[in-house]
């Protein structure tokens, strides 16, 4: 069974409170005013509630003089009125905030994760980063509240401390030597809020990541009828979550109790040496007392999902930190008119100690057309995938049109070559945008001739609404060849200086192969491109073909050529066509001559 | 398998309620019916969960008691140190005042403790809540027919599974505590007016009670569309970056980095928006205006009392007035509550009308209700199978007839689109016909159970998915197998040789994951033939599944096939002649529909079709096929 890792992923890095601090500081800056608007607010408000007891007092006093007493009933009344304004414009100030906030946040965080390169997204699900990237920003921006509501909940107990100070001093001081109290209680629970909140979240994007691969899957599991064992593994990962929270949640409980209980004891403490010290002000002490907890308490009821926020901000830069493996030493923005790629002592390995390529030459001539074949896993893919800069290369050097392709602006050089990978990938989008993703501005009848050129747009007709049809996740409403087409059609559109096609037409069927191969004939006249097949006979007329074996061409030379060498081309076209019995060439000719 | 620790079951013929995988008895399935109010409120007291409920219920009230109790002594000793001034330290007094601040601490440690306690059931409830929410949602799921997950987006289902779940947690812990904890603190003051003071005084705080329950309900309405507005948004969000992140690879390859970015900010952008709508919507919480004026209200009303304005059995004091003001005050803490709680409660509902929403949903079901479970020969026959994908207009299949002996191969041939696949889909019933008949053994396939019908069935699909975990667990997916026979059917697929290359061998963790290697497509589709050979199936179909490895390869797990495909019943769709050379039976498909079929030699003879797919476009290259005969 699959052991649902609590663990970091390799990226997430420990940042100290004060790094930390530092780095979400930024985040509040472009609402400075605002913030301060929204404290400012919070701060009077709490203010203003607390000098309605006095003016009370006032009125109280002065209830025989009724003009006054109008006055402060009407001065009251205005009190109230300016409170609710002040909470207004405080509410829906930091609501503003809260949502820019999330918002820049999610800019960055999407940013950054779509710049990484391949290597990182094999290595970390799209469950857990989709998790980081959408619910992490979103605990992160409850924390910005509670920052909000803290900081002006401070400014409150200074206030109240004040006039406690100047009524009785040593009364204040038994109530501040509880402070450190409070304090060493809120920060040692600190540590372990912090890490039960990061499992605690690390488990809801477990649960994010199982649910994308079931649900992806969901069609083999009915097939293979294997349902139960799905639930069962969700049960586990379901389980987890439940068993992290609960824990989290229970830790977290006793920070308010625990305050409470300091409260209780100051209290009495208060109580006592009050009693002692026959203090006049007791009454009003004992108040202050209740008012001070009340904001030290707030912080600490929030002290949950402040952590919860500050793991939530760690998981997140961790994420923008994240190291990117391929690096461009500079920023060419070149265009390759040429098209020449020349491949010098490559060494490749996805992982170390195990080389795809070892010291690895290839040379492609300005528009030449050439086809790699060999078993599967030779690394036809590879090599494609390390010329579209998708994996940082080990030594050696590749060069376009001479220049070095690390020294491309990314982008630019990601523009000039057309690479439709083994597998294509549709959006859930309409089948007309989906072919405009090669080309953004593209008009319908691009979209259309792309299509034609592609093995024909019949099929498109039989859609339910033609080029509208919503195609569904990952084309899941089109038939394989036809996402396919789809992916090539999208290609042409986009029109690029190099092609690499990695088994682009391996699901489409022969008819409609061969129209897009003479389609391609004429597309591809001219302009370098690099193919990668199974089903020979698609690369006869390559200018020419190499043969990979374990990262190494261990044949090279165009179709003919190759044949009449007879060696492991040859073997592989004669296996291809091995059911070539001598019965069924004579079938073959007898009906040549009946067709003709 | 176990759930909420009790052993679980699931019967071979539970599939009859027209879900395909389900409990045997679903608690939930009538409320589910009934909206999300009653689906919620079921869920808080179902089975165990409803003594968490009361113990909850009664540690919170105890608690509030000690903590009254301890307001009470606080009272008492403060009135007690003033009126024992300046003799504080005579023996007998100070004994009274010792008392005092013991007991007061006594109350003080009751009350955190019982009100931790009553927080842990608070949070066991509420952290259930989610559990149990979230399985009875995927199990809902597991059950929904290939169609419903059709015209699902995965990103959107994450969101409900992991987020929208979630809220149900929030609900309990804290708003509920929370609400639960504001009805206390605005009833007990209100009564405490009615009991100390002229009962007159209470009228003001009870209207403003009564103003609240009615504005709390209104705003719990405004707040309707715009928390579901945000769970919306939220799903979409979910669904736009899963989908960006899945295909990151082509979103590079079309340099497509900003136009992603600026499609996902325009999905967080109205989550923001629908975020301000709701601050606004909150800002402009009027009891807490209210409140303020019964504070100053209740003021003047008590003064006027005092004065002598308004006639009362029992005079006012100034000390009286002050308590009474004070109490008013003390009603803005539980008014505050009311404002957050009653949003997070909001949030509660609309993730559940999502939920709800999504498991209400009845997509064309399979019709079990005739299901039994029967052995396979492998005799598949269509009668006249037409078959229209629901949501599209056109027919994808037409008319299809054939039969297919046990033990038979068929290989389906045909342009792309053509629906070879989707006829294969029929014969597992992923979906089911539209008209027309298909009968395994001279059976309808409603006879069959889904499960009898499908353990009965491999199937390889066009376009593979692997689990992340281990090969020898993805191997061993559709049945449960020793090594050896993993073994065995790893060599069979051809695959057995790349996987012993890694370190751990069939160990070899596979997808996504940092222990993980990655497969290249032909890997891929080794395991997956692998997958289908292992279970021993009545009927073997593979789609078109060997078009990403190469011919020698692909020789070699032809022997492997033939050997396989012995005594079983056997759908090929294939573009590889070497393939289809060694099928009984060839069926031709063009646009839904069989234009031919025959076996091989029949076909070159008589289909003018088949023959010029075969002769000009077939894997076979006839000019040199003629120069070699000649
Ligand atoms: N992202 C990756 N991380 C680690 N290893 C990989 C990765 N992609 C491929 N490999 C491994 O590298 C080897 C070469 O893979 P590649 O995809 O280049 O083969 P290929 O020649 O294209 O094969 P096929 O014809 O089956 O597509 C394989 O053994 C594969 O397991
Ligand atoms: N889930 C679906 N919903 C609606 N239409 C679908 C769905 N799946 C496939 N189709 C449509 O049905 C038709 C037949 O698709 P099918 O996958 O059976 O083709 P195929 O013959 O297997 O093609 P290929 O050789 O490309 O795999 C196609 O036009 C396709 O667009
Ligand atoms: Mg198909």
């Amino acid at each position: 069974m699959v052991w649902y890792g609590l663990g970091d992923e390799d990226y997430d890095r420990k940042y100290s409170d004060k790094v930390l601090i530092q780095r979400v500081l930024p985040y509040f800056n472009p609402f400075k005013k605002k913030l301060l608007l929204v404290i400012g607010c919070l701060f009077c408000s709490a203010l203003l509630g607390s000098l309605v007891p006095f003016i009370g007092d006032l009125i109280l006093n002065g209830k025989d003089n009724q003009t006054l007493l109008i006055v402060f009933l009407v001065g009251l009344f205005l009190l109230t009125g300016l409170t609710y304004i002040l909470n207004y414009v405080q509410w829906s100030n930091s609501s503003k905030i809260i949502g820019d906030l999330i918002l820049n946040l999610q800019k960055d965080a999407h940013k950054a994760v779509l710049n990484q390169d391949m290597a990182f997204f094999d290595k970390y699900p799209v469950g857990k980063l989709l998790s980081r990237i959408n619910s992490d920003t979103t605990s992160f921006a409850d924390m910005a509240n509670i920052l909000m509501e803290s900081s002006s909940s401070l400014l409150v107990v200074i206030i109240i401390f004040i006039p406690m100070f100047i009524f009785n001093w040593k009364l204040a001081l038994i109530v501040l030597a509880s402070f450190p109290l409070v304090l060493i209680t809120a920060l040692s629970f600190r540590k372990a809020a912090r890490k039960r909140s990061l499992q605690g979240q690390q488990a809801l994007s477990n649960v994010n990541a199982f649910v994308n691969e079931s649900m992806s899957g969901i069609q083999v599991m009915k097939t293979f009828r294997q349902e139960k064992k799905m639930y069962e593994q969700f049960n586990e990962v379901n389980a987890q979550s439940f068993r992290v929270n609960l824990r989290r949640a229970l830790l977290l409980n006793f920070i308010f109790p625990t305050l409470t209980l300091i409260q209780g004891i100051v209290i009495a403490a208060v109580a006592y040496f009050g009693g002692i010290l026959s203090s006049q002000n007791l009454y009003l002490f004992i108040q202050s007392i209740w008012l001070l907890f009340f904001p030290l308490f707030s912080i600490s009821a929030f002290w949950p999902q402040f952590q919860s926020g500050l793991s939530a901000a760690e998981r997140l830069f961790s994420l923008i930190d994240a190291e990117r493996e391929v690096h461009q030493t500079q920023e060419n923005i070149c265009v390759i008119q040429e098209g020449a790629i020349d491949i010098d002592n490559l060494t490749f390995g996805y992982k170390e100690n195990s080389n795809i390529f070892d010291t690895f030459c290839l040379n492609v001539k300005p528009g030449e057309s050439l086809a790699i074949v060999g078993h599967t896993g030779a690394g036809k893919s590879s090599l494609a995938k390390i010329l579209g800069r998708y994996y940082e290369f080990q030594e050696g050097t590749i060069t376009m049109d001479g220049v070095d392709i690390r020294d491309f602006d990314l982008e630019c050089l990601r523009s000039q070559i057309g690479f439709i990978p083994q597998t294509p990938f549709l959006w859930a989008d309409t089948l007309e945008n989906n072919v405009k993703y090669g080309k953004l501005d593209a008009t319908k009848e691009e979209v259309m001739d792309a299509l034609e050129l592609a093995g024909g747009s019949d099929w498109v007709e039989d859609l339910p609404h033609g080029l509208e049809t919503d195609v569904g996740e990952r084309g899941k409403v089109l038939s394989m060849g036809q996402r396919q087409l789809v992916a090539f059609a999208r290609i042409l559109l986009k029109d690029p200086r190099i092609f690499i096609l990695d088994e682009a037409t391996a699901s489409v069927d022969p008819f409609t192969e061969t129209r897009i191969q003479e389609a391609l004939e004429q597309t591809l006249q001219g302009r370098t491109s690099i193919i990668i097949a199974h089903r020979l006979w698609t690369v006869r007329k390559v200018n020419r073909i190499i043969v990979l074996e374990n990262g190494k061409i261990v044949e090279e030379g165009n179709h003919e050529e190759l044949m009449r060498q007879g060696g492991k081309y040859a073997d592989l076209y004669n296996t291809y066509f091995k059911h070539q019995s001598l019965e069924y060439i004579e079938e073959i000719g007898k009906i040549k001559t009946m067709v003709e | 398998m176990t759930f909420q620790g009790k052993e679980l079951e699931i019967p071979p013929d539970y599939y009859e309620k027209g879900v395909e995988f389900g409990l045997e008895e679903d608690p939930f399935l009538r409320v589910r019916k009934k909206g999300s109010s009653r689906w919620i409120i079921k869920h808080l007291f179902h089975k165990s969960n409803k003594f968490l409920v009361i113990f909850w219920l009664i540690f919170m009230i105890t608690s509030t008691i000690a903590f009254s109790q301890l307001v009470v002594m606080l009272g008492d000793a403060v009135d007690y140190v003033i009126t024992n001034f300046g003799n504080i330290f005579d023996p007998s007094i100070y004994k009274g005042l010792i008392r005092y601040v013991l007991l007061i601490l006594a109350w003080g440690i009751i009350r955190p403790v019982l009100g931790m306690v009553g927080n842990f059931s608070r949070e066991l409830l509420a952290q259930r809540m989610e559990r149990d929410g979230r399985h009875e949602f995927y199990l809902n799921l597991l059950g929904k027919s290939q169609n419903f997950h059709d015209q699902q987006q995965v990103g959107e289902i994450m969101a409900r599974t992991a987020d929208d779940v979630r809220m149900l947690n929030y609900m309990v812990s804290p708003a509920l505590a929370l609400i639960g904890e504001a009805i206390a603190s605005l009833v007990i003051p209100i009564v405490t007016i009615a009991l100390k003071y002229p009962p007159q005084l209470a009228i003001i705080p009870t209207a403003f009670l009564i103003f609240l329950i009615f504005y709390v309900q209104k705003y719990f309405k405004r707040l309707g569309p715009v928390t579901r507005d945000l769970r919306t948004n939220f799903g979409e969000m979910n669904s736009v970056l899963n989908q960006t992140l899945s295909g990151i690879e082509v979103v590079k390859g079309l340099t497509l980095e900003e136009h992603e970015t600026k499609k996902y900010l325009s999905k967080t952008r109205a989550y923001r928006d629908a975020l301000i709508r709701q601050g606004i919507i909150e800002a402009k919480y009027l009891p807490i205006l209210m409140m303020s004026l019964i504070v100053v209200i209740g003021l003047g009303h008590g003064i006027l009392i005092n004065l002598g304005y308004i006639p009362t059995s029992h005079s006012l004091e100034i000390g009286g007035i002050i308590g009474y003001v004070s109490l008013l005050v003390s009603l803005r803490r539980p008014t505050f509550i009311s404002l957050w709680t009653f949003q997070v409660m909001r949030y509660a509902k609309s993730a559940s009308e999502r939920l709800l929403e999504m498991m209400n949903e009845e997509a064309e079901k399979l019709d079990t209700s005739r299901g039994k479970s029967l052995e396979i020969k492998g005799k598949v026959t269509f009668e006249n199978v037409s078959f229209i994908y629901p949501k599209s207009k056109n027919a994808v299949l037409k008319n299809l007839n054939f039969e297919v002996l046990p033990g038979q191969t068929v290989a389906i041939v045909g342009t792309t689109g053509s629906g070879k696949t989707t006829c294969t889909k029929l014969v597992s019933r992923l979906y089911d016909v539209t008209t027309g008949e298909i009968l395994i053994d001279g059976r309808s396939l409603q006879e069959y159970t889904l499960e009898s019908l499908r353990s009965q069935i491999s199937y390889i699909e066009q376009d593979v998915f692997l689990y992340a975990t281990t090969i020898f667990e993805n191997i061993s997916f559709g049945r449960v197998s020793s090594m050896d026979e993993v073994v065995k059917a790893a060599k069979d697929a051809q695959a057995y040789d790349f996987i012993m290359k890694y370190p751990n061998e069939f160990q070899t963790k596979i997808g996504e994951g940092e222990d993980s290697v990655q497969l290249s497509g032909g890997e891929r589709q080794r395991i997956a033939i692998a997958r289908a050979f292992i279970s021993n199936p009545k009927i073997l179909i593979l789609d078109d599944s060997t078009s990403a490895i190469d011919s020698a390869t692909e020789d070699k797990i032809q022997h492997a096939m033939q050997k396989v495909a012995e005594g079983r019943t056997t759908f090929i769709i294939t573009h590889r002649l070497s393939q289809i050379r060694w099928a009984d039976k060839i069926l031709v498909f063009k646009r839904g529909e069989i234009i031919a079929q025959g076996t091989h030699k029949e076909l070159l003879k008589t289909s003018e079709e088949y023959r010029k797919i075969f002769l000009k476009r077939f894997d076979v290259p006839l000019e040199v096929l003629i120069k070699e005969d000649a």
